[in-house]
């Protein structure tokens, strides 16, 4: 190649990104969200070594102990040390999380292109099917369907997922009719592109920012969904720790043992505000256009 | 000079919730290898319609392109493919007509991916290093993004990737109405040498009137739909037969002084395209305008020699 | 005659937190009672910032006014409050801007908007307001039948003729056009220039019409200011612009445009692009670019010549 040509190597494809993430941390509560995800992250990837104690050492002869220097958070009513459990747990609740968005995502993703760039009765059929699902609540759609699987980490995914994966596909809808009549489609059309290649390398790349945002978003919502299917059994099942579980377990001692729900459920809530906060810094980074 | 390209009756419908939208009504013309044919017209009156419908980025309603000696609109979608490389456009908007996710190289590169024409990435990278050449895009931009480039350089952009495929007609849509005027001067030019260097035909489709003088060899006057005048460019700027192109003409400001003559204002309202009742579309806004031409279709007739018009009093009003 | 505006050493500032954008550098320009003023210049040179900066409508930040005086009828728009403001805005000054599809309020009737303006700068009773509307209705050629009508019911010409009645409402001393007829057709266009030259008239309203086309120049305006790169490089009556053409600029817009009364082969475009106005060259900003370029051209301030009374160049070299 010509070294003049290779004299400004990607100087943008750098320089975008290296711009949103500059604003991103210029936003506090975007850095506050990350601080917290991260910490979740060590807690899941470090689990082994954080953990003082294994997620499922019973002593009986501890149950129930209130939080002391031994016992951080305190026990439960197996004897067993709620931080170790929180700390395994959040693999549990990372891993269902991200792969249920992961699921949900691609798969709305997918079926909001094809609506958005195909139209008419395309987009009439798969968008009805979208009002159906919507119309159930999520929460009763996974309990449904991970009702009628059996339990398991994959099928939790599906069941979470399946409930999360309307919002895809209307927002990516909406993407990707702004963008179909655009002019760069009409040039890519003109010059032989198929469909195929049309929709991945020219509609897609040009609806990802509200995709991640999105994505963002519904990863606390998963985090709530499948907290919450634990918490009725329908999830993971014991001993595996899940903070859902952890919550419907300590349930019976609340009015002698807060800890065994409070620290659990404060698990729950900062992963889902960590999020949530990533998700609004996000949102305003990738389109300072809308926050002025 | 052999014609290239030749259309008959072309129309393209739309549906809209109003009715039928009739964008391009029954146009016919001849465009000669190496010249440029202007299409001129205002806002909505289908000029874009008709370049889109032949090249087919939109499916003519009916009609015929003949485009080097065949009928492409009877070609199948594969068929097409063979043909398109041959046919290409520029677009009006250099900050909408490209990927703002891709950079210079990807985009000029595109078409030769999609039809294969290098097999190796070194291949490519020198035809696309040629194309910036040709187009006076410093090799530099290659790895550039659309938002870093001014909107000549966008605009060259455009023309590179439409030259990619080495086309013997190009659509151009509008391709300087979003250019300030010594940008538009550049582009205009660098259009015209490459006519010249590659015996290019160019349907030229344009509102502004001074640079479809400018560059074409024939233009066509389109009024909602309908052809209303075709002639030679000298023609028509000499001797505007049709009240449409008179009162078109009439209505540019010109930036030399004392040129300033009495404004010719068109009265009325403009004629809905959908669902159009017979007649002439112009009628209701035409000083000329009598009874018949508000029931009867005015066909395009030659009232001078190589000079079409579609006006029933055509002769009345220029005494011809 | 008596100056109704006067603008003296303005220099107007974008601060961004990586640059400054100095779009407007050290311009004066003065306006009479009843005379109309081109701001002529390409895209960023200026000249919206300039009538934002009139109306003290600069958005800060970014924006800042770093310099100068504005003088309205001897009164310095710069050091008035924001409440004195608003009684002269719409009244005193109004402004039109580009895009007549974006500029009306669309859940409100366009009589109403009419009449709002009167109630704000008048002591009027409502119904007395609409009788107003509904004059300055019929002023701009809009039957009264369609006071009651909404924005999205007219069509793009009639709705810029709605703003232009709105601008005109409280019978402004100046009205500030900012390219009032650029997203217009060419017989559209000829329609609101007769319009607005035939209020002007009728009022006695100063006009500082700002466009990129010398041609709109031609026609409505008595003096032109030419811009480029934040500074008006050349000023004088239509005579000294047009036909006494001094600054190299100017010389370069007019070999630009294609020609609209003779045959040209090929244009001239002016080389090269519009100086980064973040990163200003020294000296002249227009050197780079310049075919009378000499050593002395990057050095130091650009003196403004008076070349003859009333014609005033920014060029050390400037055309003999």
């Amino acid at each position: 190649m010509d070294s003049s040509m290779t004299a400004k190597p990607n100087s943008k494809n750098k320089g975008q990104s290296m711009d949103v993430l500059r604003r991103l941390f210029r936003s506090k509560g975007a850095v506050v969200g990350l601080v917290i995800i991260t910490v979740l992250l060590i807690f899941a990837i470090f689990a082994d070594f954080i953990a003082p104690f294994g997620y499922d050492d019973q002593l009986l002869s501890r149950r129930l102990q209130a939080p002391s220097s031994e016992h951080l958070l305190g026990t439960d009513d197996y004897g067993r040390d709620i931080f170790s459990r929180i700390v395994y747990g959040s693999r549990t609740s990372l891993l269902i999380a991200l792969l249920s968005v992961a699921f949900s995502s691609v798969i709305g993703v997918a079926i909001g292109c094809i609506a958005g760039y195909y139209g008419g009765r395309t987009d009439n059929a798969i968008m009805r099917f979208i009002d159906i699902l919507l119309a159930i609540p999520s929460i009763l759609l996974a309990i449904s369907i991970s009702a009628a699987l059996d339990p398991g980490v994959i099928n939790l995914v599906v069941a979470v997922g399946i409930g999360a994966m309307p919002p895809y596909a209307r927002i990516v809808r909406a993407s990707v009719m702004s963008e179909r009549d655009k002019e760069y489609i009409e040039a890519a059309r003109s010059i032989g592109a198929n469909d195929f290649r049309v929709l991945i390398k020219h509609v897609l790349p040009n609806v990802m920012a509200p995709i991640i945002v999105q994505s963002t978003m519904s990863i606390s919502t998963a985090i709530i969904t499948a907290a919450s299917l634990s918490f009725i059994g329908l999830g993971i099942a014991p001993p595996t720790p899940e903070w859902g579980s952890m919550l419907s377990a300590g349930r019976a001692y609340i009015r002698d043992a807060w800890w065994v729900v409070t620290f659990p459920g404060l698990a729950i809530m900062s992963a889902v505000f960590g999020f949530n906060l990533l998700g609004d810094g996000l949102r305003d980074a990738l389109d300072p256009k809308l926050k002025n | 000079m052999s014609t290239i390209l030749e259309v008959k009756n072309l129309k393209k419908y739309f549906r809209t919730p109003k009715g039928l939208l009739h964008a391009v009504d029954d146009i016919s013309f001849k465009a000669k290898q190496g010249e440029t044919l202007g299409i001129v017209g205002e806002s909505g009156c289908g000029k874009s319609t008709l370049g889109r419908a032949i090249i087919r980025l939109h499916e003519p309603t009916s009609g015929e392109v003949i485009f080097d000696g065949q009928d492409i609109t009877k070609l199948s979608n594969k068929e097409f493919d063979k043909v398109r490389p041959d046919m290409q456009m520029i677009f009006q908007d250099p900050y909408s007509s490209i990927n703002p996710r891709m950079s210079v190289s990807e985009i000029i590169s595109e078409p030769l991916i999609i039809y294969k024409r290098f097999n190796n990435r070194q291949g490519i990278e020198n035809e696309v290093a040629r194309l910036m050449d040709t187009v006076g895009l410093a090799r530099r931009f290659a790895n550039s993004y659309p938002h870093e480039l001014d909107g000549g350089r966008r605009q060259r952009i455009g023309v590179a990737r439409a030259l990619s495929l080495n086309p013997k007609f190009i659509v151009c849509d509008e391709p300087v109405s979003a250019l300030d005027v010594s940008i538009q001067a550049q582009i205009l030019n660098l259009m015209q040498d490459l006519q010249a260097e590659r015996n290019l035909t160019y349907l030229f489709i344009t509102h502004d009137l001074s640079v479809v003088k400018h560059i074409s060899n024939n233009i066509l006057v389109m009024y909602l739909g309908n052809m209303v005048e075709y002639a030679s460019s000298k023609d028509i700027f000499k001797t505007r037969l049709h009240p449409y192109t008179k009162a078109l003409l009439a209505a540019v400001p010109i930036p030399v002084l004392g040129m300033k003559k009495e404004r010719k204002l068109l009265k009325g309202e403009i004629t809905s395209p959908i669902e159009p009742k017979p007649g002439c579309r112009f009628a209701s806004r035409c000083e000329y305008a009598k009874e018949k031409c508000s029931n009867e279709q005015p066909e395009l007739i030659e009232a001078l020699e190589g000079h079409f018009v579609a006006c029933h009093y055509v002769k009345e009003i220029n005494n011809i | 005659m008596e100056k109704l505006l006067e603008i003296k050493d303005l220099v107007v500032h974008y601060k961004t937190s990586e640059f400054t954008v100095e779009a407007v550098n050290n311009i004066s320009l003065s306006i009479n009672r009843g005379e109309s003023v081109g701001l002529v210049g390409e895209t960023g040179a200026g000249k919206t910032t300039t009538a934002l900066s009139i109306m003290q409508l600069i958005a800060d930040p970014p924006g800042k006014i770093v310099n100068g005086e504005i003088y309205l009828d001897g009164v310095d728009l710069c050091k008035l409050s924001q409440r004195e403001l608003i009684k002269i805005r719409g009244n005193k000054v109004s402004m039109i801007f580009q895009d007549p599809m974006t500029s009306l309020n669309p859940v409100i009737t366009i009589g109403e908007q009419i009449a709002e303006v009167i109630r704000l700068h008048n002591k009027v009773s409502r119904s007395e307001a609409q009788m107003r509307a509904v004059d300055m209705l019929n002023l701009v050629g809009i039957s009264e039948e369609r006071f009651n009508d909404y924005p999205h019911q007219f069509s793009g010409g009639m709705k810029q003729r709605v703003i232009i009645a709105i601008a005109l409402a409280c019978n402004p001393e100046l009205l500030i056009a900012d390219e009032p007829t650029t997203a217009l057709d060419v017989t559209i266009q000829a329609q609101v220039l007769d319009l607005m030259e035939n209020l002007k008239k009728e009022f006695n309203t100063s006009l500082l019409m700002i466009t990129h086309d010398l041609g709109v120049v031609a026609e409505i305006c008595d003096k032109a200011a030419i811009m480029y790169a934040g500074e008006i490089v050349e000023y004088g009556n239509l005579e000294h612009i047009f036909n006494k053409t001094k600054h190299p600029y100017t010389k370069g817009l007019f070999e630009s445009i294609p020609k609209f009364d003779e045959e040209v082969e090929r244009l001239k475009p002016i080389v090269g692009l519009m100086p980064d106005p973040s990163n200003l060259p020294d000296g002249c900003s227009f050197a780079p670019r310049c075919p009378n370029r000499t050593e002395e051209c990057t050095k130091g301030e650009i003196p403004a010549i008076e070349v003859e009374p009333g014609h005033i160049v920014k060029c050390i070299n400037f055309i003999a």
